[in-house]
């Protein structure tokens, strides 16, 4: 942990309270915050809502910030609600186990939802403050996602933050909208009816929830089926949350049609929570049954190389440019992935690190899709072609973002995929390695091309990206465009600004508290960073990529034109089976279930 | 133990499924939803029944009355809420899509892909369909 943030987490009044009372704090506050402005709904004025939830979010973000500070340095804060303290080696009661990684996790969530709000300020017009108090249980869910030590009680805040979104997505009730809502609803439920599933059968074989008394009962029972088939539908339940190939399909459609704001949380926190989630149970409770491990080291290198290959060649032929950041998070869901896979200390510290760097770049990425929306009335690239003049400011931070999310060697997002190269290096997944720099390169080239166009007016002639889906739509644009740019410049720096060096020196020890494991695998003590040339490489290859798409017909029209007729095929495809069917997406849960259960029978 | 409550739990979420996929008319869908659900609910009494017991109620039973698993009939209580409330907000969904476009069936009902008549309804922003291209809806 940086010094400073040391300092500045000592000098709240929080820090001088007792370790079990924390933990629930930042849970409770927005909980009882959105409770006083229901109440309230009707007579507050209509800023009202808006400054509250700003404040309530920050002070969640400092509340974090204060448990990670004391977790690295106490070792994890653990409350037992009511007093329920385990007896003679059983927890009947449910715990808060906040070690510093998921209070980090947490904290950045918080923020997260700070700058979003902050962006959303003046967004609808007449709400009562709905949209501020759902958005305020979202994040309560997430905090207590991060925290809980109890397997159903992750199923519950797993199931909140599902129903907060389905309403979220809805919330403009427009036509696109609310059928996007409804196959991101009942594909969602779905997941949690599978996760329940799961934990029940978990919880017939160990007979308890606590995630400490269901790991010494994983790794009693050895090779079990029971246990194989809860941790399949479990992992399955999160893998449909975090858009694994081939759970996918809803999220294009939902992140798309989401007013923007939502979108910012979607993509750049609910994605990553369920990240979160699978590599907290991967190692709290699974880690014990060998089975499970080898499962997870090939299911999860293989498809999480796979989505991010798919997710990179989705948005290159994207024209709607919130659809093509939602498959940019698909392939970025994907190299988290192989980071769980890859089951070694570096790849979790990466896995810590990434999702954080993530989820800043892409919220800034959404936020100007939403001043677009704005100020420009469309997010349709070919559209607004050159018609983000004006808009610098924007248009700087996209390029900016572009470059980061191509593997631009600077900031945290770097200093997470440097990690996770290193430790999949060190771990001769060289296949899953090449792809997630692929996968890297093809987003960031997406964004790049999509930005020249919009901001610059490049590339006059659309290449197989014309043909892609697209929808009309617009935000309400009388709001300030300063209040809406300084969030999403604030979240570039936080990536930029963040304390690399420090971050690297505290990452081996934040990886052994969340894990729970003193020491391992591939442990040197030391985070072991990537070779400097990858991020060149994707960052390289992505403006190559890039330039291709804008000015391929000039410089080698044959080439291009050959390329593009090669590529028309595939790419009508794929954008084809992404058909916003509920059904289709069923079909592809079930044959991803199949699966995954394949892998863990026959490995 | 039997093995009749697993297998009805797998029989249940196998149809609900079946229900999902094939679904012409989103109320039925929501349905089919709730029999998935329902395929949960069956799963986790099965796990938590002990045959000859009592339902966890001690008010007319002495202490030590053999029971059934207490915490599996807690899960499903938790589960019922859940159902209700997302079977609750998709039916408000169905309710507000069905206003707007006159119809429930999913395929007609694609984010997406909206129909190539836009423009006809009340409220609403502008839509288009495959720009560059006019691709009519495919027919069943």
């Amino acid at each position: 942990m940086p010094n400073w943030l040391v300092l500045a987490t000592e000098a709240l009044p929080a820090a001088a309270l007792p370790a079990a009372a924390l933990p629930p704090l930042p849970v409770a506050l927005p909980l009882l915050v959105c409770a006083l402005l229901l109440i309230g709904s009707r007579a507050l004025p209509i800023w009202l809502p808006d400054l509250v939830a700003v404040l309530t979010a920050l002070a969640v973000a400092a509340l974090c910030a204060t448990i990670a500070g004391r977790a690295s340095a106490e070792g994890p804060l653990v409350t037992w609600f009511g007093g329920w303290t385990p007896r003679d080696g059983a927890a009947l009661g449910i715990g808060f186990s906040a070690d510093a990684a998921s209070a980090g996790i947490a904290t950045f969530a918080a923020l997260l939802f700070t700058a979003t709000l902050v962006f959303a300020w003046n967004f609808f017009d007449r709400t009562h403050g709905h949209f501020q108090i759902l958005m305020l249980l979202f994040l309560a869910a997430m905090v207590g996602f991060c925290f809980t030590r109890d397997l159903f009680n992750l199923f519950v805040w797993f199931e909140v933050m599902s129903v907060t979104a389905f309403a979220l997505t809805a919330y403009r009730l427009d036509d696109a909208a609310i059928a996007g809502a409804m196959t991101f609803t009942v594909t969602n439920s779905l997941a949690g009816i599978l996760m329940l599933a799961g934990i029940g059968l978990l919880y017939a074989r160990a007979g308890a929830l606590d995630f400490a008394d269901l790991a010494a009962a994983v790794a009693r029972a050895g090779h079990d089926p029971v246990t194989a088939a809860a941790f399949c539908l479990v992992a399955a339940g999160l893998m449909i949350k975090a858009a694994v190939v081939p759970f996918q399909f809803w999220l294009a459609d939902a992140h798309a049609v989401a007013s923007s704001p939502v979108s910012v949380i979607f993509s750049g926190a609910m994605v990553a929570m369920g990240l979160f989630g699978l590599a907290k149970l991967v190692w709290v409770v699974f880690g014990g049954s060998a089975q499970i491990r080898d499962a997870v080291g090939v299911f999860m290198i293989a498809g999480g190389a796979v989505t991010a290959l798919f997710g990179g060649w989705m948005a290159l032929i994207q024209r709607h440019l919130k659809r093509l950041l939602a498959f940019s998070t698909i392939s970025h869901a994907g190299i988290m992935l192989v980071g769980i896979g890859a089951l070694s200390q570096g790849a979790t510290a990466g896995l810590l690190l990434y999702v954080v760097g993530h989820g800043l770049v892409k919220g800034a990425l959404f936020m100007v899709a939403g001043i677009l929306l704005a100020l420009r009335s469309s997010v349709d690239e070919i559209a607004l072609r050159g018609r983000g003049r004006g808009l610098a400011g924007a248009g700087a931070a996209l390029g900016l973002a572009g470059l980061l999310l191509g593997g631009l060697p600077v900031g945290l997002l770097d200093l997470g995929a440097r990690a996770l190269h290193g430790a999949l290096e060190a771990g001769g997944h060289r296949l899953a390695l090449a792809a997630s720099l692929l996968g890297t390169a093809m987003t960031g080239a997406a964004v790049l091309r999509a930005g020249a166009r919009i901001f610059l007016g490049w590339g006059g002639r659309p290449g197989n990206e014309g043909r892609a889906p697209t929808l009309e739509e617009q935000e309400r644009g009388n709001r300030a465009y300063w209040v809406m740019f300084v969030p999403c410049g604030a979240l570039l720096v936080l990536d930029l600004a963040a304390p690399t060096g420090a971050l690297v020196a505290a990452a081996p020890g934040w990886t052994r508290s969340f894990t729970g494991r003193a020491a391992l695998p591939g442990d040197a003590g030391a985070l072991a960073l990537g070779a400097a040339w990858m991020p060149a490489a994707s960052v390289g290859l992505a403006l190559f990529l890039a330039a291709f798409a804008l000015f391929g017909d000039r410089v080698a029209p044959a080439a291009a034109a050959h390329i593009r007729r090669l590529h028309a095929g595939p790419a009508a495809l794929l954008n084809a089976s992404h058909s916003g069917l509920v059904g289709d997406d069923v079909v592809w849960i079930v044959l991803g279930l199949a699966v995954l259960a394949l892998a863990l029978a026959v490995v | 133990m039997s093995l009749l409550p697993y297998a009805t739990a797998a029989w249940l979420l196998g149809i609900g499924l079946y229900g999902i996929v094939t679904s012409r008319n989103y109320i039925h869908l929501i349905g089919c939803l709730a029999v998935c659900q329902s395929a949960t609910y069956v799963l986790l009494l099965g796990i938590g029944y002990r045959r000859d017991a009592i339902a966890p109620i001690f008010y007319d039973h002495p202490p030590g009355t053999p029971a059934v698993d207490p915490v599996m009939q807690a899960l499903v209580l938790t589960d019922i809420v859940v159902g209700a409330t997302l079977t609750a907000l998709l039916l408000v969904l169905a309710l507000q899509v069905f206003k707007r476009r006159g119809t429930l069936d999913p395929q007609k009902l694609k984010p997406m892909h909206p129909p190539s008549n836009a423009g006809t309804r009340d409220a609403g922003p502008r839509e288009a369909g495959f720009a560059g291209e006019a691709r009519p809806e495919p027919q069943p």
